[in-house]
């Protein structure tokens, strides 16, 4: 609808017929004041002719009375005068009648021509001015030569008048009748035109009124088009507003958009400024390139559509209680054309934050769905004595450390000790779980290795500092019990499978009871147990290592059906550590060996054999070797000794250094290496049972750790805990 | 901005648009030769890298120009802005494996006319001449 054009019509044919009464009452007007000043000279015409009509008979009279003055020799100069007065005073009304204009009718013409016959005969007595009469002794009065001629004259134009005066008259009444005629006329066409006049008067009222009307009527619907339009733009969920060519927001906009960006200016702001401060300032800059584009005609809309910056916006912004809150944003742009190219850019805004957490929701669900099943089928290559110890030992590591959580502590040194321990008990269980390829559980330990790392940085550490890892502990424990819950099932099944051939009345066994079986399995097996259960641990976890950092080596593993059960747990403790730093530092990538003319695939080697009382553990790699200087700089960077220090080192000295806790010199923190733990609690594992641990190295060639530990004890329920 | 003030006749008496893919793969700019269904659009030159497109630009003046973006020695986006100085009425894809929306704002910013993400079908990259050529 063309509201602007309907109007421009309307507006014009109220000034034409505003225009067309207006000179309609003009014209009634000054017609109305010709008529009436038309009339007012025939009144005044009516009112001489009547007067003149007496005229005729009182010089017929007046001219009888002179002749009776004149026989009777009497005294005539009166009745001259008198005559003369008169016959002028005619002539002169009579001349004005007629060259009043306003009577221009053949009975004034008749009139004038009959009075005109009377002045050849009245012309000759009214100039007389001479002596009428001689006076003498003897006679008395008589007439004199010219009294003699001038009474001739008076007898003629008595007779004259006698005979014409009613004719003239009458001419002259017939000239009133005419006048009377007119002035009747006009007073019959005043009232016609008065009464047309009051008429346009009142079409015009009518049309005003009309017009007022339906003005009225069309300011109504634009007041009721006006109030949808913004119910509408209140009640929406979308933010909608209409961008100019400056970028500007136009003055309608939807209320949607105070809730999503928290303000209310919207009117005259420009893009830029509307999300300035809410995304990075890179995401700004493309916004606005885009936003460009748009007004630009080059590309169409799908393709404008499909490369939409902000189809998807995360913006952070004050939630109104002191804190940040992130939302998502969808902008969609569409152009709106005008007769000469793009006139707006609308712009519709929705909140689809709910929509965005709900997908991510769904992503970590499958994900975790995914970690389960990938778990699952990892547990089911692990052996289930094996995985029992685990989990027990973990329980114990996790007790452990909520025991050194809750330790109270005060002074920050305190807070550190207990950060120190805790970071040692939970990388020697992502360690195991690692090594067991029990991914799962090692991502959420080493999430927690993350918190404790990011409080070491800290400058101060406060009791609080520590209430995130509670939770995340209380996570990691629940994990475990699901991770034990399946670990029955599995059990469950692997005995229940051969158990359904041989008997057949325990074909199903619950979990629980599953779980006691294992339980009395493992205790079984406890007395029995030999170091050769741990060679499938540590070659898959070889396998893993290789894979994860993109490395190629053969693990061999000798004589360990030699560990004595009481050594199991460090062995694997020891021989997991220096996997790692094989793969992670020893062992180089294929082109590398290649490049150093050495076997493409990497060897590890472990040997554990009795010698002499007690027992001896080699590990050896063929890799890069260890580099002293690279150690020292190590060291230094990592503030554990100083440079004066490390100027002064020996050799021997600074291959030492990697028993140090807290060293490595790994820049990246990974899941197998970086953390600075790792040696120095083998180091600690090997001393602690009474053993040496040594290190020898040729750069380029090998690294080889030897662990000489005495003979074992018997085993106790501690030892494999 | 019109692609037709660049046709010429071609040896049939049809008229032709003169094409120039740029990609660093081999196999990319087979791949997209071969899938090229329309017959007025005629190769013309193929380029590995930014400088190699200058140089077959300058000797075969193309219409319609496929361009990648991530290649060596001269990228995708300084050359458009390059080849649309030369001539302002050539008519660019960009085809990337780039998918973000930044990457494309600023290769249309510098000039190009079109957008494709790789990998795409057949279907996908005619749709995408013919929104170029239209």
């Amino acid at each position: 609808m063309n509201v602007a054009g309907a109007d421009r019509n309307r507006q014009l044919v109220t000034v034409g017929i505003g225009a067309m009464l207006t000179l309609v009452m003009s014209a009634v007007l000054i017609l109305g004041f010709r008529l009436a000043t038309q009339m007012r000279a025939s009144v005044t015409g009516l009112q001489t002719a009547s007067m003149l009509q007496t005229y005729p008979d009182a010089i017929s009279q007046q001219l009888n009375s002179l002749r009776d003055r004149l026989e009777a020799r009497a005294y005539a100069g009166q009745a001259l005068a008198d005559l003369k007065v008169t016959v002028k005073r005619f002539d002169h009304e009579l001349e004005q009648l007629g060259a009043g204009g306003y009577l221009q009718s053949a009975e004034l013409d008749q009139a004038l021509l009959l009075w005109h016959q009377y002045t050849p005969v009245v012309e000759p007595v009214v100039n007389f001015t001479g002596q009428a009469y001689v006076d003498s002794d003897d006679a008395g009065s008589a007439f004199s030569k010219e009294g003699r001629a001038h009474y001739a004259d008076v007898k003629r134009a008595q007779l004259f008048a006698t005979e014409n005066a009613r004719r003239l008259q009458q001419q002259l009444a017939t000239v009133a009748t005419t006048l009377q005629q007119t002035s009747s006329d006009g007073a019959a066409r005043l009232r016609t035109l008065l009464l047309s006049g009051v008429l346009a008067a009142l079409v015009l009222a009518g049309a005003a009124a009309y017009f007022q009307f339906t003005r009225a009527r069309h300011e109504r619907a634009a007041k009721e088009a006006q109030d949808q339009t913004r119910d509408i733009l209140k009640t929406v969920r979308e933010g909608f507003f209409l961008l100019d060519a400056d970028y500007n927001i136009g003055s309608v906009w939807s209320e949607a958009l105070t809730r999503m960006f928290s303000r209310q200016d919207f009117a005259g702001l420009g893009f830029e400024d509307l999300l300035k401060g809410l995304v990075p300032p890179t995401t700004l800059s493309t916004a606005m390139k885009y936003i460009k584009l748009l007004w630009g005609e080059r590309a169409h809309e799908n393709l404008m559509k499909s490369i939409n910056p902000l189809g998807q916006l995360e913006i952070t912004m004050d939630n109104g209680h002191g804190g940040k809150e992130t939302r998502y944003l969808q902008f969609d742009f569409h152009r709106v054309m005008g007769p000469k190219g793009i006139k707006h850019v609308l712009c519709a805004v929705g909140d689809i934050t709910s929509s965005v957490l709900l997908a991510k929701e769904l992503q970590e669900s499958q994900e975790s769905a995914n970690a389960q099943l990938d778990m699952m089928l990892g547990m089911m290559h692990v052996d289930p004595l094996q995985l029992n110890s685990f989990l027990d030992s973990t329980e114990t590591g996790l007790q452990l450390i909520n025991a050194i959580l809750k330790e109270p502590a005060r002074a920050d040194s305190e807070f550190r000790k207990k950060l120190n321990g805790l970071f040692r008990e939970l990388h020697s269980i992502k360690g195991e779980a690692s090594a067991l390829n029990l991914m799962s559980i090692a991502h959420r330990v080493h999430s927690l290795e993350d918190m404790v790392s990011e409080l070491k940085k800290k400058a101060e550490l406060s009791g609080n500092d520590f209430l995130p890892m509670v939770l995340k502990l209380d996570d990691l424990m629940a994990h475990l019990r699901g991770v034990r819950e399946m670990a029955s099932r599995l059990t469950a099944l692997k005995d229940t499978a051969p158990a359904a051939a041989a008997v057949t009345a325990a074909a199903t066994v619950a979990p629980a009871r599953a779980a006691k079986q294992a339980a009395a399995h493992e205790q079984r097996s406890q007395q029995g147990r030999s170091g050769d259960d741990l060679s499938p641990t540590l070659h898959s976890m070889a396998e893993r290592l290789a894979h994860d950092h993109r490395k190629r080596f053969k693990l061999t593993i000798n004589g360990f059906a030699e560990v004595p059960g009481s050594y199991i747990a460090t062995v694997k403790d020891c021989v997991i550590q220096m996997l790692r730093n094989s793969a992670v530092h020893g062992i180089e990538a294929s082109d590398i060996r290649k490049a150093h003319t050495k076997d493409d695939v990497g060897a590890v080697r472990v040997d554990f054999r009795r010698s002499g009382d007690g027992y001896e553990l080699v590990f050896e790699d063929d890799g890069a070797g260890i580099s002293p200087d690279a150690l020292k700089a190590a060291a230094v960077r990592k503030q554990i000794i100083t440079e004066q220090e490390a100027a002064g080192m020996d050799t021997r000295a600074a291959m030492a250094l990697i028993f140090r806790p807290g060293f490595s010199t790994q820049e990246e923190v990974s899941m197998d290496a970086g953390r600075g733990v790792g040696m120095d609690v083998v180091a600690r594992s090997v001393y602690a049972l009474g053993g040496k641990i040594g290190v020898s190295t040729n750069p380029g060639k090998f690294t080889r750790f030897k662990i000489v530990l005495p003979a074992a004890e018997a085993p106790s329920s501690t030892a494999v805990a | 901005m019109n692609a037709a003030s660049g046709k010429v006749m071609n040896a049939n008496g049809k008229k032709s648009f003169k094409l120039m893919i740029v990609d660093d793969s081999n196999i990319m700019r087979r791949r997209i030769e071969r899938s090229n269904q329309f017959e007025e659009l005629e190769l013309v030159g193929t380029a590995g890298n930014g400088l190699e497109a200058i140089e077959m630009f300058k000797k075969m003046d193309p219409d319609v120009v496929t361009m990648d973006l991530t290649m060596p020695q001269m990228d995708g986006i300084e050359c458009i802005s390059k080849l649309v100085v030369m001539k302002p009425a050539v008519r660019i894809l960009v085809i990337s494996a780039l998918a973000d929306k930044a990457t494309a704002v600023d290769a249309m910013e510098k000039g190009a006319n079109g957008f494709l993400n790789k990998p795409f079908t057949d279907r996908q990259l005619n749709e995408a001449i013919a929104d170029l050529m239209r």
